[in-house]
Formats: structure tokens, sequence, C-alpha cells
């Protein structure tokens, strides 16, 4: 390439770029920045591994589902036998932090009377002081009920048992959980095994029911992924989250597209991202913005590395924010989202992302 | 378990002393990191591991990375994705963190290495490159904008630490201006420190740990005491009293000689460190005596700051991991004229960041 061509390469781009930031500040809809004091260096020697789940509590604490064992012998030196560096040892699975970013507490992992999860992927709290997680291991067809102090209250299946998209005793690798709270229910977005909807009571467990694609009967045909009419959701199913009207929105990350259902599985409209999009899929994880309405949804896309701001009511994209890479503000692999009653975004990356960031939005909700 | 239970005390005990500790006694410059250095890159770029860097006399940084350690999931083309585009391997910043030029990559000359490594670049506007992958012998010259000027070397069967036609896998490159000489740390393969001239590039001299002839033999590395440089001889630097600093990464050390190669002193970093090393590179702190070394530990996650008159950890900043200030295998690290340090990470750590001082260095 001439010299003159990549200047004017590098000017046409320079352009580019000025335009996207000026029009960006007219888009319709919350801008967001990144926080990077948010969270401090963890006490104990402890290093994060993949963010599997992630969700705000009533006081604002953001709470973190972690995978210690991602994490490679570099990482986790001083915990190797014997230790080969001075850093680190694993976090706890389960993370609790302020929104300053001060570590709260933290608990979990492998136990005496539970089946701890294989791959750690989906936390949800009640607001009554439990919370469920779920996996998506292999062996993952459980969903478990703690106390947010770590003590063990129940759980629905048990590690490495048959499972399937009809069965009701059972869950397939589970990716989110979402607690409605004026039903009681549970619905879980299920999974990296099964492709449904499940709903059960967030006492007993009991399963209530359960959707595919289009409300229909959830099924476990081969059917190739990357298809935005296939009749059934792919794996994963990888996002539950309800508005404040009784939608229903799931991730059907590897179909490009979010489905809208109400609560009796009724369906009722779907949209679509990044419609050419292989690998991982686009729609990955969905938060409402806390505004009266939830007027936006925001979509993390981790194959694309971006986070969209959707205007709920149509679906369509008013801005996005975001980069591949491994700077502050970028994103590999941005996996789950949580946002708190100020609007402020949580997010959390796999893969070799490992790494938690926030984000503040330009406007109060 | 009860190891690793003692490990996990140890090391809270060492957080609590370097907590309570270091800041408050700390004798040498403090330093925070810049979140915003750099700013986003331009042409939906993105960048791989970062081999090496150097600051150039304008204060720009120069960083050069290995497009080739961007995997499927980082780039468009695999995944018809937006994101993102491999960046070239060499890239100029300014202090604001702006790209100010970009060129090379694999297939831009005939000699370009596998892996991308070594970079300098001297006062009269030439880059100089070299690489550490299993066939990187060569060293390549440029102009400041990539025009090929000329090389040393060749690509090909690596010939062992007595051959003078070529480097074994060359890590990092220092210029002496008086003597016009250029010095390698030589290398991933080979085990010795080679100096050249910077006009003819002819061989001139060489030497291994404590100044002797260096050799190939297998001698077990983690050893601060080794008779021979393990590899990779990762880092050469030349201090303005003309004492030249050699990073033995695997032997956790730092060795000191004269520009002749007269072996002068060593101190240990962190000797008990195993995996990939303690010592990976080290910048200085651009004081009038160049009182402090900036060590970059690749194997713990911090820089590691010392006394240069005696190697004495005086501080240190960073902490294994992803965060922002963090480091995932810190790789490479450099000063500007006025304090800051900047530093790049390998291995699935594909970034660079920025940290300023708490204080400007005595002039």
């Amino acid at each position: 390439m001439s010299m003159s061509h990549r200047t004017k390469l590098a000017a046409s781009v320079f352009f580019l770029g000025f335009v996207f930031a000026t029009s960006g500040a007219l888009a319709e809809g919350p801008q967001f920045k990144v926080d990077p004091n948010w969270p401090k260096q963890l006490p104990n020697n402890w290093i994060m591994g993949q963010v599997g789940g992630m969700t705000v509590d009533a006081q604002d604490h953001i709470w973190v589902l972690q995978r210690p064992r991602s994490l490679t012998k570099d990482e986790a030196g001083a915990a190797q036998n014997p230790p080969v560096s001075q850093c680190c040892v694993p976090a706890p699975p389960v993370m609790e932090f302020d929104a300053a970013g001060n570590f709260l507490k933290g608990w979990g992992g492998p136990g005496e009377g539970y089946d701890w999860p294989e791959q750690e992927h989906a936390l949800r709290l009640d607001g009554k002081g439990n919370i469920f997680l779920a996996g998506n291991g292999a062996k993952d067809q459980m969903l478990l009920k703690f106390t947010t102090e770590g003590k063990f209250v129940k759980q629905l299946g048990k590690s490495a048992m048959p499972f399937g998209s009809k069965d009701t005793n059972s869950v397939g690798r589970v990716a989110d959980v979402f607690f409605d709270a004026p039903a009681n229910e549970l619905y879980l977005a299920d999974g990296y095994g099964n492709h449904r909807v499940m709903v059960i009571d967030a006492d007993t467990l009991g399963f209530k029911r359960m959707w595919g694609a289009y409300g229909k009967p959830a099924s476990d045909e081969n059917i190739p992924m990357y298809n935005l009419a296939s009749q059934q959701f792919a794996n994963p199913v990888h996002c539950v989250k309800i508005a404040s009207d009784g939608l229903v929105y799931v991730c059907d990350r590897s179909n490009n597209r979010i489905q809208v259902f109400q609560k009796n599985g009724s369906f009722v409209k779907e949209f679509v991202y990044d419609k050419d999009t292989k690998q991982s899929g686009s729609t990955w994880d969905i938060q409402l913005l806390p505004d009266k309405n939830n007027t936006y949804l925001l979509v993390a896309d981790g194959t694309n590395n971006f986070v969209r701001v959707i205007r709920r009511s149509d679906g369509q994209v008013m801005s996005s924010f975001g980069h591949g890479g491994r700077q502050p503000g970028q994103f590999h692999w941005v996996h789950v989202m949580a946002v708190d009653t100020k609007g402020n975004l949580y997010t959390g990356e796999v893969d070799t992302g490992k790494r938690v960031q926030k984000f503040t939005p330009s406007m109060t909700p | 378990m009860r190891k690793r239970f003692k490990a996990f005390l140890l090391g809270l005990s060492a957080a609590v002393v370097l907590a309570t500790s270091l800041p408050a006694a700390a004798e040498g410059p403090e330093f925070k990191v810049d979140p915003f250095w750099p700013k986003q890159l331009p042409n939906n770029w993105i960048i791989g591991q970062i081999g090496g860097m150097n600051v150039d006399a304008q204060d720009h940084i120069w960083v050069f990375q290995r497009p080739r350690s961007l995997k499927d999931v980082d780039l468009a083309a695999t995944k018809h994705s937006k994101c993102c585009q491999a960046a070239p391997s060499v890239i100029e910043f300014d202090s604001g963190g702006n790209v100010v030029s970009s060129w090379g990559g694999p297939g831009y000359n005939p000699d370009w290495p596998d892996t991308e490594h070594g970079i300098f670049v001297d006062a009269k506007n030439n880059v100089w490159l070299t690489g550490s992958g299993n066939k990187d012998g060569t060293l390549l010259k440029f102009t400041r904008d990539g025009k090929f000027l000329a090389k040393f070397g060749k690509q090909g069967p690596i010939a062992g630490s007595q051959d003078t036609n070529s480097l074994g896998g060359t890590a990092s490159i220092a210029l002496d201006t008086q003597a016009n000489e250029l010095f390698f740390s030589d290398g991933y393969f080979n085990h010795r420190i080679v100096v050249l001239d910077a006009d003819t590039l002819g061989f001139k001299r060489m030497w291994g740990a404590y100044g002797k002839t260096p050799t190939d033999l297998k001698i077990p590395n983690y050893n601060p005491k080794s008779e021979q440089f393990a590899n990779p001889v990762h880092c050469v630097r030349i201090a303005n009293d003309g004492l030249v600093y050699v990073c033995d990464r695997t032997n956790d050390r730092i060795q000191v000689f004269q520009k002749n190669g007269t072996f002068v002193k060593e101190f240990p970093i962190r000797p008990e460190t195993r995996g990939t090393g303690s010592s990976y590179d080290l910048a200085f702190w651009p004081d009038r005596n160049q009182t402090y070394l900036v060590i970059a530990d690749g194997a713990d996650g911090e820089a590691v700051i010392v006394r240069r008159s005696d190697g004495q950890e005086v501080g240190a900043f960073g902490h294994y991991g992803k965060q922002v200030g963090q480091f995932h295998n810190i790789h490479q690290i450099v000063s500007d004229s006025k304090g800051n340090i900047y530093t790049g990470e390998v291995d699935v750590g594909m970034r660079v960041q920025k940290f300023t001082p708490n204080r400007p260095p005595a002039k």
C-alpha cells in the first residue's frame, strides 16, 4: 500500500470516527462510559476466572458468579504445589461487591450435601435472602438454592442425571435464571443441553410449565443453528429476563435473535441482530434499563464484542458501545450483564476475558 | 490442601506487609494507571501479544505486536462478525494515546520474524526489529516509516551461541550511541549478549553469564547462580553511566556488565519464582542518576521497583489479572523522559497500559 493511500485511509477513518462521535451524542437512549476504577483490587491475593453470571440486589450490590477452575496454572501460581509465583489464589465462586467496587463477601464451591456445578453460570437473588445457582457443565443437570450467606437450602435435579427438554425433574445445563416476584416463579434459560424456557415454583422448585421457540413444545431435534427462522431454540438458550410489563425476553444466542413471550409462554414477537454472525452468535445477555417503562434494552454480544442499546418497543438499535480487545471499556467475550437502580451497567467476560467492568450512563433513568 | 492453605496464608501476610510497609515507607516513585491510554485504535484494529516496546527521542511509544497471536475469536473474518481486523505489527503512539504511524506484519519483508519481539528506534530514525520464533535469526533495519534498509543474519535453523553470522531468537535490542554499537539479548535459543557495529552490522563481540564464553549446554534454570544464561536472555538495556543490564529471565536475576562484557555484579529478583521467571524486562527511572530500575515480573504479575545501586526492592505495583492496572503476563516495560511507564502483555494479555508517576524525575 502506498503511503498516500494509507494516509487517505487514515484520514477517512478519522473522519468516520468523528461522525460516529457526533451522531452518538444525538442518538436516542443513554450512552455509557467505562468506570475504570471499579472494582478495587481484590483482597487475599485473589484472582478471578471467567464470569459465568452477574446480578444486582436491592441495595445495588453486585453479585458475581465466577469460575475458579477456569484459571490457568500461571494465573493461580500461588495455589500450585509448590507455588510458582507470588500470585495468585483463586477467588471464591460467589462474590458480592458494592457500587464503589469494594469486595463485601464471598463463598461457594463443591461441598457436602449438594452438587456444586462443574461450570458456574447462572445466579439470581429472590430478595428474600435466597440465591439460585446453576451451571453449564456437561453434568450440570441441577438448580441450587442457597441463602445469600452461602447455606444450602434445596436442589432440583442432580449432577449427571439423564436429561432432556421433556424432563420436568432435571434441567439441562441452565444458562440463566430470572425470579418473577409477583408469581414467586423462577424462569430458567435451559440451556446448553436443553432447548427450552422452564418455569418452576421458587419455593418448592416444582415444575410449572415450559416452552420452546415460538412458544411451541420444546424438542431436542438436531436443527442447524444460525437460522433466524428456526422453529426451535438453538443451544445455548442463554438468557431469560422479564420486563416491568410482564413480557419475557429470551436470548436464542446461536440463532442471533431474541424472542419475546407472555409469562404463559405465548409467543409475542422476535428481534434479530447482526444476522450473519457465526461462532457463538450475537445475543448473549439482556438487561432492561430501569426507567418505569423499561424503555431500553441492552443486548450483550460476545462475538461482535459490543453492547447494543435497543428501543424495547420495536427492537431498533439506538447505539452501541465497546470494541473487541483487552483495554478498559473493550470486551473479550462479553458474556453477562447486570444493571443497578441508577442505570449503572456491570459486565462480565468469559474465555480469556476473565474480568468485570462498570459503565456509567449519560442520563439517570 | 494444607500446603495450598499455607501458600494462601503466606500470600495474605505478604499482602498485608506490602500494604502496610511499602507505600508508606517507599523511597522510590509510585505509579498509577492511566486507564485512558491508548485511545480506541482506528480501522477496527485489535492488537495481539506485545512482543516489544521502545520509547523514541520524542517520547513516542513504539509497540511491536503479534498479529498472528490473535485467535479466530478475535478476528471478524472467521466469525462473520463486525470485530476485528489485526493491526499492523509496528505501531507508533504519542503520549496522548493516538496512533501516529503503523506498518509491517507477516509478509511485509521476506525475513519478517515468525514471532515479533525486539524493537529499537534510534535517534537517526532507524527502526531495528528482531523475533523470537524458531527460525528468527535475523535483525532487520527499517526507516521510521517502514522502508527496508538492511539486515544481519538469516532466517532458518538457529546455529547456536558460537555463530557470529546470525542471531538466535533475539528478545531485545539496545544502542550505545557513543560507540555506535548495537547490543542484543540473544535470546530464546542462544545464551549470550551479542554486539554489532551499528553501521556495518559486522560482528564485534559476545559473552555469556558472568562475561564468560557463552555455551549452549543444557543447564537447569531457576538458578540465580547459574554459570550460564538460561533461555530466554530476555532484555539488554544500557544505563547513562555505561553499565549494561541483562535480564536472565528464568534464572530470576539481573546481571550487570561493562560495555566490553566485563562482569560487574548481579542481583536476584524474587528468586523463589518458577514458571516463566521474574526478570522479564526493565526500564530506568529517568532521573539524573537513573536511581531505580522498574522490572517487569511476568510470572508474578507485578512491576517491581529496585534500587539500581544494590538491587534492593523498594516498591511494586500491579497484580496478576485482567482488570485495569493489573497484568496478565507483563512482558515489556519502558519509560519516557517524564517518568511515565508503559507496559505490554503477552499470552492472552494482549494489551498496553500507561502508568504515571507521583513525582517527576529529578533532572
